[in-house]
């Protein structure tokens, strides 16, 4: 399934790459299956924060798809990302979403693994196997994920082997991500995750976060008139600037005029305290990018389907502003199914008093009861749901905005933005197209090939 | 959360434990109607309205929700701020509006100190919107803190553990 090359691949991934979606890619058995085999069966995927495995022995368990992996951290506090299956009969070794322990045991014979993954115990592998004889058990250990990397203390992994190294691959999107995820050198502290699964496709809001500043105005009007967050005005959104970078993209708000790094940040609600913080961590090349003619970091995406929000709603009746940082996965659970983990993020050290703050303020705002993302929500199933049926083939919806029917760019490039990549000012879906570019080259490549392991029979494969 | 009070619940024939079951059914009543602004008006000022996150943990651990996340964790302003946002015309999430229903049972009242009541009580909260996607329920256990003023008992504190740790609903634009 995964090397043959599938009806209309080709006729998709050209559609997408002239700015035009078939409609039914947002609800297709067959799209879904290439996307989990090909798309995520390469790309480098988010699963958790070192924060949230703070401790010796510590450990969570993420999915990548329909793979569940260990996130460890073992009792030398080094991190393991391990396939999550007995490699005896196949179970879960670990049932618990979240906890602290040293070994795990299977519950089906009682195989047990350190948290490294080494394999410790196995009962009666004398009298059962005849001891090393039969199954050799020095260096086994559960499948290890086949690609780590860590960066600002967030763990990606990826099912490929000869996956690009994560640094070159990730390129200058890292300059982005510290906005993001490198406000302090003493690391972010992750929060939660809130989980929830909508009916709705997984691309939708990862394309969405990456560059879509034309739906805030109206989706989100319920917010500006209540005056929770009084940014998102048509008028004040398209002055923003949209870039893209590397494997990512997103969206920005343009600051007061005269504004600077400091003026900037503080406009937007960070204390002294943490503009101190910021100003020690970020590089002059990614201070100068809130620096006059100032733009700050709003929604982004960092290709396939993780992406950070950054808003600063008012937090209490006496007009507080506070910004808040959440960074969230697009998980697909079937092609119209997506589970949704929203986390809170924020400056390990920053003050007790703006954590709190921040805290309120994405809880007001995103996440499972957040009074932006419901609206969101309610128009990604919407999609999703239309995209079902017969009529949504017939159908290529117009991506291309920003560009004229010539394919050319309806503004040049805006210049004198402070960031790498290619950014412009005002409306346009060219992050999404970048978005979906990347989706094209994925899913039209066959899947890696797999190395099957047998366990107990010898050496390991390196 | 949910280790209950250590104390007997007050009898049903109590008429603290009455006016706390009435309580809890005027204000589903309220809900179940929209009528926000009114439910609004059965907060005290001092509100605390938390759901934390569940999680999936081993028996032997203590968490079993997440106490530094949480679906709500709300006060008097961001109630309010709720509240205001479905009278706007631009809550799409409920415009068209879900036919929505809270099912409160197994009501527990125990006496608190100052007159307070501690009232336990469960929740199914029946969501149904469109016509194309299925309904959704959410059942949770409430721990609430119902105080006496001269215009009757008003919500102090309100404790939410949500019986499910990943949400099957597309969005919390719902009080419970």
């Amino acid at each position: 399934m995964a090397d043959a090359e599938p009806n209309g691949i080709a006729d998709i991934t050209g559609a997408v790459r002239q700015g035009l979606i078939p409609a039914f890619l947002y609800n297709d058995a067959q799209v879904h299956e290439l996307e989990r085999t090909r798309l995520f069966g390469r790309s480098w995927n988010f699963l958790a924060h070192e924060s949230e495995i703070a401790q010796p022995d510590d450990y969570v368990v993420r999915n990548i798809g329909d793979d569940s992996f260990l996130v460890t951290r073992d009792s030398d506090g080094q991190i393991h990302v391990m396939f999550n299956m007995c490699v005896h009969r196949g179970m879960q070794v670990c049932r618990a979403e979240r906890g602290s322990a040293r070994t795990f045991r299977c519950p089906y014979h009682a195989w047990t693994y350190k948290n490294d993954g080494q394999l410790a115990g196995l009962p009666f592998h004398a009298d059962a196997y005849g001891g090393e004889a039969g199954f050799i058990k020095e260096g086994q250990a559960l499948l290890r994920a086949p690609s780590v990397a860590i960066r600002n203390g967030m763990i990606f992994a990826s099912l490929d082997p000869d996956a690009p190294d994560f640094e070159t691959w990730l390129g200058d999107y890292a300059f982005y991500l510290d906005f993001y995820t490198g406000q302090s050198e003493a690391g972010m502290e992750f929060r939660g995750p809130q989980r929830w699964r909508v009916e709705a496709n997984w691309k939708i809001g990862a394309e969405n976060f990456m560059g879509d500043s034309y739906h805030t105005p109206h989706t989100h009007a319920s917010v500006v008139d209540i005056e929770l967050f009084g940014e998102p005005k048509p008028y004040k959104r398209k002055e923003g600037v949209l870039w893209h970078a590397g494997p990512g993209g997103g969206t920005t708000y343009k600051l007061p005029p005269g504004s600077d790094f400091g003026s900037g940040l503080a406009y937007v609600g960070y204390p002294d305290e943490m503009i101190d913080r910021m100003a020690a961590t970020l590089s002059p090349a990614q201070r100068a990018l809130v620096d006059e003619p100032g733009f700050m970091p709003s929604a982004s995406t960092l290709f396939p389907n993780l992406s950070f929000v950054h808003n600063w709603p008012q937090t209490d009746a006496e007009g507080r502003i506070t910004p808040f940082i959440s960074v969230r996965l697009w998980q697909p659970v079937g092609p119209g199914e997506t589970e949704v983990y929203s986390w809170f993020c924020v400056a390990a050290d920053a003050p007790e008093d703006y954590k709190a703050a921040s805290y309120k303020a994405y809880l007001m705002c995103f996440g499972s009861s957040g009074m932006f993302e419901q609206d969101d929500v309610e128009n990604w199933v919407s999609i999703t749901t239309m995209a079902r049926g017969s009529m949504a083939r017939n159908l290529l919806l117009n991506n291309r905005m920003g560009l004229t029917l010539d394919g050319e760019p309806i503004v040049d490039q805006f210049e004198g933005f402070g960031g790498p990549g290619t950014a412009y000012q005002g409306f346009g879906e060219h992050n999404q197209r970048h978005w979906f570019s990347m989706w094209a080259d994925l899913v039209s490549q066959p899947a890696p090939a797999r190395q099957p392991m047998a366990f107990g029979m010898g050496e390991q494969p390196a | 959360m949910s280790s209950g009070q250590s104390q007997a619940p007050l009898p049903y024939t109590d008429e603290r434990h009455q006016a706390a079951a009435q309580f809890l059914t005027e204000e589903a009543h309220l809900l179940d109607t929209s009528d926000f602004e009114a439910w609004l008006g059965l907060m005290d000022r001092r509100i605390r309205y938390r759901m934390p996150v569940r999680v999936t943990a081993v028996k032997a651990a203590d968490e079993v929700d997440v106490q530094t996340m949480h679906h709500f964790d709300e006060d008097w302003y961001s109630l309010r701020k709720r509240v205001q946002r479905f009278q706007t015309d631009y809550a799409w999430t409920e415009d068209p509006q879900s036919r929505i229903r809270h099912h409160v049972s197994n009501v527990r009242t125990f006496e608190g100190s100052d007159d307070e009541l501690i009232v336990e009580s469960a929740v199914l909260l029946y969501r149904s919107r469109g016509d194309r996607t299925a309904p959704s329920l959410l059942s949770a256990g409430r721990t609430d803190v119902l105080i006496p003023t001269e215009e009757g008992l008003r919500l102090r504190q309100r404790d939410i553990e949500i019986d499910e740790s990943v949400l099957r609903t597309q969005n919390l634009a719902i009080f419970l």
